[in-house]
């Protein structure tokens, strides 16, 4: 643990000197591999909460990173073309501020964790796998077949939405803005898995009956968990967008789920930072490998085999040597 | 029936034509340990499960503290009152035996959803689990994973959880076995102290355990309650003697 905690040190120092690298070295690029190692890292974070701490495997969330990343184009969307979002009951425009597309992003994004969590919770185990996948799909044709956001080709928001006195076009701006909703996401995490309501969906992983069987209504707990969980995976959803200024239903396909879920078995399940550093390595292998055969998915395949058959608590279990004796 | 905190009646559940439990009656009056015996597979723990919620009975009532709970689910019934120890430990494994203690105090003290509170400094809640844990005798453990605790320290814990739970009664299921002696002298102690606040349901194989603690015992079995009395008339009572005691006791 004490191994593992320096690490986390450092990479928290890592990721802030990642822009006077990016300066340095003369590599906007890299700071953008950095912004997207970092969102991704949100999305991995928001995972966790469910998969790692509460045991609750959702092949799902990739709708809730997708309904992030949909608001943020479709409000950014309707405020560049200068069109009404809603004309009735109420005007509602869009909007190209982060300060109000974030909230909204958000607010939607809980509101579809609560409403699939409050279906699916009622089915544990492979049930539970197949109907939040089921419900992720539904939004990934959903969105195939609707052409006024672009349909099958996606949406271009063609600038990154604005914050005040900053420039988000520029790399290490916008970087530093992910980097901040990365620092609350550990914050909030820290701050869940350290209280009342953490004890009680970490226990809930390990024996539900019998947190059961001490007065504990692990189906509010879990759909708590689940709701906070896909809000964070929303929000990060919502900052991939302006990352890339496009979304596409590619980030509601189940492979996006997947992917998220592949980010918090490496790193390390249960594991604060496992998410983050899952992300990284699957962005280096990505750029690496993916720089000298288009198959380089075999060989994170590979690598996620060994993971799971030989580091089970995944990269930063490999640092903790304390393991057997931690909470 | 003012005297009777749990009363259940005509409680029968059946998997196809196998009856597991058999129209049982059976009741806990107030400052009693009520002890339930009989051979393996005579129903004693499926009549714990039914009593608890977690498995659902096919008719009957169960009453307790003169409220209907029979409707009840299993999370109802134990924040009403009803705590439970398993027949086979039930604990959070990677949790310490405080944290275990701690987890079973969070809904009585209301805690649960408690989103940013860090536990580590409820002290009021650390306290009470400390104090629960020296009651079991296990206070030189708390910091000790539930996993690497012994089998018969793990069976301490488990009583533990059901204390903390401060309920109205209280359902062990064979809390003593696998207890040294000193650890089952020591339940003794505790279940006769505790019982003046809650009384005991007692599933146990421990035949000198029971005489020793039980006021009444009833005995079961193929689901059915075949005696219930005093632990003299139950000694002395031949049925009792040919289905489950022998004729040595």
């Amino acid at each position: 643990m004490i191994i593992e905690k320096f690490f986390n040190k450092w990479i928290m120092f890592f990721l802030i000197l990642i822009p006077t690298f990016g300066v340095i070295f003369d590599e906007p690029y890299f700071i953008t591999l950095a912004t997207k190692v970092v969102i991704l890292g949100i999305a991995g974070i928001g995972l966790n909460l469910a998969l790692g701490y509460c045991g609750l495997i959702s092949l799902g969330h990739a709708a809730f990173f997708g309904i992030g990343g949909y608001i943020t184009g479709i409000l950014s969307f309707h405020a560049l073309n200068d069109e009404m979002l809603f004309s009735w009951p109420v005007v509602v425009s869009g909007s190209s501020e982060m300060l109000i597309i974030w909230p909204i992003a958000i607010l939607v994004s809980a509101l579809f964790s609560f409403i699939i969590g409050l279906l699916s919770l009622r089915t544990s185990g492979v049930y539970f796998i197949m109907i939040t996948l089921a419900f992720a799909q539904m939004l990934y044709f959903f969105s195939i077949s609707w052409p006024n956001y672009g349909g099958e080709d996606g949406l271009s928001i063609y600038m990154r939405n604005s914050f005040p006195m900053l420039n988000t076009m520029d790399p290490i701006s916008f970087y530093i803005i992910s980097l901040f909703w990365l620092l609350f996401s550990i914050f909030i995490s820290l701050r869940l898995i350290n209280s009342p309501f953490g004890m009680s969906f970490q226990a809930i992983k390990q024996n539900e009956e019998r947190v059961k069987s001490v007065g504990i209504e692990t189906f509010k707990v879990k759909l708590l968990v689940f709701v906070i969980s896909g809000t964070i995976t929303g929000l990060a959803g919502s900052l991939y967008t302006d990352l890339n200024r496009f979304v596409s239903p590619t980030v509601l396909d189940w492979h996006t789920s997947g992917e998220i879920m592949v980010f918090v078995i490496l790193g390390g399940m249960a594991r604060l930072y496992g998410p983050l550093v899952g992300a990284a390595f699957f962005i280096a292998l990505e750029q690496t490998l993916g720089s000298y055969t288009e198959n380089w998915q075999f060989w994170l395949g590979l690598i996620l085999i060994l993971v799971i058959l030989y580091a089970r608590s995944g990269i930063l279990g490999l640092f903790d040597k304390k393991l057997k004796h931690e909470k | 029936m003012k005297n009777k905190i749990l009363n259940i009646k005509n409680l029968s559940k059946s998997y196809g034509a196998f009856k597991v439990t058999d129209e049982i009656a059976i009741d806990l009056n107030f400052n009693e340990i009520h002890a339930l015996i009989g051979p393996n597979g005579a129903g004693k723990s499926t009549l714990i499960k039914q009593i608890v919620g977690s498995v659902k009975h096919d008719i009957g009532s169960i009453v307790l503290d003169q409220e209907d709970i029979t409707d009840l689910n299993d999370v109802e019934r134990a924040k009403i009152g009803i705590s439970r120890t398993f027949q086979v430990s039930s604990i959070i494994p990677k949790f310490s035996a405080l944290d275990n203690i701690i987890l079973s105090l969070l809904d009585k003290s209301k805690e649960t959803f408690q989103l940013f509170k860090s536990i580590r400094k409820n002290k009021e809640l650390v306290s009470k689990a400390k104090k629960i844990l020296k009651e079991i005798e296990l206070s030189d453990k708390s910091h000790i994973l539930a996993s690497e605790l012994s089998h018969g320290e793990r069976r301490k814990l488990e009583v533990g959880l059901a204390l903390a739970m401060d309920p109205k009664v209280f359902l062990f299921d064979e809390p003593m076995a696998g207890l040294d002696e000193s650890g089952t002298k020591m339940m003794i102690n505790l279940f006769k102290k505790i019982k003046t606040n809650s009384p005991i349901l007692l599933i146990e194989h421990d035949m000198d355990a029971v005489f020793a603690l039980a006021d009444r015992v009833s005995v079961i079995n193929y689901g059915k309650i075949v005696a219930t009395g005093t632990v003299d008339q139950i000694r002395s009572n031949v049925l009792v003697r040919d289905v489950y005691l022998g004729y040595e006791i």
